[in-house]
């Protein structure tokens, strides 16, 4: 199976202009503009990432092509290709960086918060919000990958082992209690729940389930009162 | 589930009770719908086509385009024909069985019998109809509408206070949908009976709480450690 890390593609501080939580300009100023090569490299390739979850949201994967997500990075199709191999490298990395974006935004979010019992609410509000404000990328995370891209596949598996992890530490246990995989399938199950909300066009609501999905959550390891 | 949540679902799936002889136009049409799902499954919605439907059917060209407008309109009515008999298969397992819980892991059972013997099928129907999109996805999202329905029938035994959230048969089908999904992109559809005890403990659990979701593990763990062949299911 291919060996995947989900690691931190975001921006950082060194990584120069476009970092550091500034909006992606759409495209670099014309002209002789000063800005490193391999800055103006990096520019594109993060223009590409952002613009796959959008081409994807619109055409769907059915009907998805290299040359729509290069129009919305306003780059050649050539230059795609100087960063991708195909359109399903692009649709990866697109979806590790989502995957990251999202569980840095939960984790955050958590480790601000005092006492761990609040931590599931506190995790989940963060992930909606992350959702609400990004739902063509957060789609994409969401939806079961095609057969063809079978690196995504693994992608998955890999976040769901993370937000497992963090629903765990959310009871206070980095094992908790029960079976093992259960909560394996909460975050999958999650995950499929708000796809189908995004698909439905209720993103506009998705910050109001919040209180529901802890509940859902919640409930398959709660004690009977 | 509820023989009147299963019968209901049954109803509006409009099951065909008279067993009719299919002319020989209906059995090539049959043919050539198996074969566009089978394809889409085995090479991906993107990849498919009208000549890789006509190699696996051996229907002709011409026979194709007086049934269909094109390989999107076969997959649409293929689509829609084997989700409703996977459903009424399905519900139809889970009339067979005793109580609510019982039901459920019956038409698990049933489920993941069919995503092993014909796993492209499944393939198409679970995993590809997110690329298809359009009205074979719309089919996908009445069925588990359907579905979740016969599921929800178990409100009826819990008290008012109790009651799950209202979208938890949403979230219920979706998870037991995303395990198989994962065993059918790591292309290994037998591995989907090690999910059958966690699929039971997070549908029992997300309705009945804990205690009903360990004795839906534990019962399900024992199901699925029997022997081949001995009792039900496997």
């Amino acid at each position: 199976m291919t060996h995947l890390e989900l690691v931190d593609s975001a921006p950082r501080e060194e990584d120069g202009p476009f970092s550091a939580g500034t909006p992606l300009p759409h495209r670099l100023p014309p002209g002789r503009h000063g800005i490193p090569a391999n800055l103006v490299t990096e520019h594109q390739r993060l223009r590409l990432i952002a613009a796959m979850g959008e081409a994807l949201a619109e055409h769907g994967y059915a009907g998805v092509t290299t040359t729509h997500v290069s129009e919305r990075a306003r780059v050649s199709t050539s230059t795609f290709y100087k960063h991708f191999g195909n359109l399903w490298d692009c649709v990866l990395a697109a979806y590790v960086a989502t995957a990251d974006r999202l569980c840095e935004r939960i984790e955050a979010a958590c480790s601000a918060t005092e006492p761990p019992l609040s931590g599931l609410a506190v995790g989940i509000e963060a992930g909606l919000a992350f959702v609400a404000a990004e739902p063509a990328a957060a789609q994409l995370i969401c939806a079961p990958a095609p057969l063809e891209a079978t690196a995504i596949a693994a992608a998955r598996r890999l976040l769901i082992a993370r937000l497992a992890g963090m629903l765990r530490r959310s009871r206070g246990g980095e094992s908790g209690n029960g079976p093992s995989g259960i909560d394996e399938r909460l975050i999958d199950a999650s995950l499929a729940f708000l796809c189908s909300r995004i698909g439905a066009g209720e993103v506009e609501r998705l910050a109001e389930l919040g209180p529901e999905l802890t509940a859902l959550l919640d409930r398959p390891r709660r004690a009977a009162a | 589930m509820r023989p009147e949540a299963c019968a209901a679902a049954g109803e509006a799936l409009q099951v065909e009770t008279e067993a009719r002889a299919p002319t020989p136009d209906a059995t090539v049409r049959e043919g050539e719908m198996e074969g566009a799902l089978q394809v889409v499954g085995e090479v991906g919605y993107r990849a498919a086509s009208v000549r890789a439907v006509l190699e696996y059917s051996g229907a002709h060209r011409k026979q194709f385009y007086d049934h269909f407008d094109s390989l999107e309109d076969c997959f649409g009515q293929a689509y829609e024909a084997w989700i409703e008999r996977l459903g009424v298969d399905l519900l139809e397992a889970a009339l067979g069985a005793g109580g609510w819980r019982e039901s459920v892991q019956a038409s698990l059972v049933r489920l993941f019998e069919f995503v092993i013997e014909r796993p492209a099928i499944a393939r198409a129907l679970f995993l590809e109809v997110q690329v298809a999109g359009g009205a074979a996805l719309a089919k996908h999202e009445e069925a588990t509408e359907r579905l979740g329905a016969a599921l929800d029938s178990v409100r009826a035994e819990i008290a008012a206070a109790e009651q799950p959230p209202d979208a938890t048969a949403f979230f219920v089908v979706g998870g037991i949908e995303a395990a198989i999904c994962d065993v059918l992109a790591e292309g290994n559809p037998n591995r989907v009976w090690d999910a059958l005890p966690e699929l039971m403990h997070l549908t029992a659990g997300s309705y009945l709480g804990n205690e009903a979701a360990e004795e839906a593990f534990e019962e399900a763990k024992r199901l699925r450690e029997r022997p081949a062949g001995e009792g039900e299911g496997r």
